[in-house]
């Protein structure tokens, strides 16, 4: 059993008699009714996501499982394909399991899989990851009614906020889990 | 990255026509200690804590001190809430000079609250925006709220990225819609507070909505789950008033006349986010001084500091009570009020340096 303070994303727990990822995890202690844990929570059985807003101190039973690092292959439209790296074993996801990863992936990319009772339901991928701007605009100096960004589109084909002087061709470091700029790479 | 200079400039021009605001309706602006021997005793709130020292100083005799009352060693506590400070001025009376009172106040000031945090509305660290009136209930204070706002947003023209944004300004048409919790439960629910008003009640009730309800242990700790599972999530975009809280959650409301098992308390939302509590004061030391104690009891329950009860405040109070002048306060969320007007998701947003 996990104390629902403790809850976090990424962990697998039981709840009304089904594994649920916690896809997000939001601790806040607001000064008023005692603090809570708002989560969003994916059931793997069913890709469905509901929000619940745990009372701190809720007990919830969590479930056991494995990490392992594989790598994405290919989306054939529908579907992410990726290996295992030491089984070589290939497994596919569809687009609503991947959720925001998507915007990242590029072929060869590493990450990881989470495996309940054997069998792979989720991925992971790094928090802060590497790559080369495709495409952005050139940045004009002291324009600075837009907060000083712009956008450009990266390897991946996301779309992420930068400072104007990032060039096209450089590589740089993004933050997928907020998908922002973190540095040049 | 935000702009420091351009986030300067909008904060003082914001908190300048909040100022205008109030004083042209002849309120007087007040500044209160930050720093105070006893803070407001809400079960809930964890104050920073910090000590006055007293050993390097001479002995202090009322010479020294000038005669006034002299500073004890002892704890000090940031507040958490200008409240109680502003209330010992609401209720000031001064024997020898009766124009030496106040009618209406208002204050911009930090408070810190230790431990809160979690999210993208919470640092220990705010601006909190208070305001009180004397002969006065909760009723008059909702008109103001949506004066306020509304002259904000005809005022306020920031020439930045932190510009009024078009979603904020449609807020205008008012008066906004003001709605109990006894009406919500039931529209959100199906589920009266009036006829689920003990414990085991309302947990069936909870139990219904299928919510995880086992770590609570009284009502309020139900009532929370609900609202935060069930209500807060389905609250409308545009401006709306919660009205009437339980009693228990309400320690220095005025209970409604008609239906004493609520309060005159309420809390402004919009966009989902909670901007401001508000209520017509209680003035009734005796009865204040029971609620305190229960808090009182309530806080060593939860393992947090007891704090002495501030006489002074009963004190002021007595002198409403005397009189039989009604009042009413609103604490307002400065951060959160400009994260909304020019539509940022995020209270660092519109901090400096975050905490």
């Amino acid at each position: 059993m996990a104390s629902t303070t403790t809850i976090t994303k990424g962990l697998v727990i039981l709840y009304k008699n089904n594994p649920w990822l916690v896809a997000d995890a939001q601790f806040v202690n607001p000064g008023k009714g005692g603090a809570f844990t708002r989560t969003r929570l994916k059931n793997l059985k069913t890709d469905q996501l509901i929000e619940i807003t745990f009372r701190s101190g809720e007990a919830v039973e969590t479930l056991e499982t494995l990490r392992k690092k594989c790598q994405y292959l290919y989306n054939d439209g529908a579907n992410y394909h990726f290996m295992d790296n030491e089984s070589y074993e290939q497994f596919d996801f569809s687009k609503s399991i991947i959720a925001d990863a998507k915007n990242y992936l590029i072929d060869g990319t590493e990450c990881y899989a989470l495996y309940i009772e054997g069998k792979p339901v989720s991925i992971q991928i790094p928090p802060k990851m590497t790559f080369t701007v495709m495409q952005t605009t050139p940045g004009v100096k002291g324009d600075t009614a837009t907060g000083g960004s712009k956008e450009a589109t990266i390897e991946s084909g996301a779309v992420i906020k930068v400072p104007l002087f990032i060039k096209e061709g450089e590589k740089i470091i993004v933050n997928t889990e907020e998908g922002t700029y973190v540095s040049k790479g | 990255m935000k702009n420091h200079l351009h986030l300067a400039i909008a904060r003082a021009e914001f908190e300048q026509q909040i100022r205008n605001f109030f004083k042209k309706r002849d309120f007087v602006e007040v500044q209160t200690p930050i720093m105070v021997k006893t803070p407001g005793m809400e079960p809930h709130l964890n104050v920073f804590e910090t000590k006055f020292y007293d050993k390097n100083c001479p002995r202090r005799t009322p010479a020294a001190t000038g005669g006034g009352k002299s500073a004890e060693g002892g704890p000090r506590y940031l507040n958490h809430s200008p409240e109680l400070q502003m209330k010992k001025l609401l209720g000031h009376k001064n024997p020898f000079d009766k124009t030496d009172h106040f009618e209406k106040i208002f204050q911009i000031t930090k408070v810190f609250r230790n431990g809160e945090i979690g999210g993208p509305l919470h640092s220990p660290e705010f601006t909190m925006l208070e305001w009180y009136r004397k002969n006065a209930d909760y009723k008059t204070l909702m008109t103001d709220c949506e004066n306020l706002i509304t002259t904000l947003q005809t005022t306020l023209n920031f020439k930045s990225e932190f510009s009024m944004q078009p979603a904020a300004r449609t807020l205008q048409q008012s008066p906004w819609p003001r709605i109990s919790t006894q009406e919500l439960f039931q529209k959100h629910t199906g589920t009266s507070l009036l006829k689920n008003r003990t414990y085991k009640q309302l947990k069936k009730a909870a139990k219904k909505l299928d919510l995880p309800i086992k770590s609570c242990k009284t009502w309020d700790d139900i009532f929370f789950t609900i609202f935060l599972n069930k209500i807060e999530p389905n609250l409308p975009k545009t401006p709306i008033f919660i009205t009437d809280y339980p009693a228990s959650q309400a320690a220095l409301a005025r209970l409604k006349s008609n239906e004493p098992f609520f309060a005159e308390r309420f809390e402004l939302y919009i966009n989902g986010i909670e901007l401001c509590n508000a209520f017509s004061e209680l003035t009734d030391p005796k009865e204040q001084r029971k609620r305190l104690i229960k808090e009182q009891r309530q806080r060593k329950k939860m393992g947090k500091t007891v704090f002495p009860i501030d006489e002074d405040f009963l004190k002021a109070l007595k002198n409403l009570h005397t009189s039989k002048t009604t009042a009413a306060g609103c604490a307002f969320g400065l951060d959160r009020l400009l994260m909304v007007l020019i539509n940022k998701q995020n209270i660092e947003d519109v901090l400096f340096f975050p905490l």
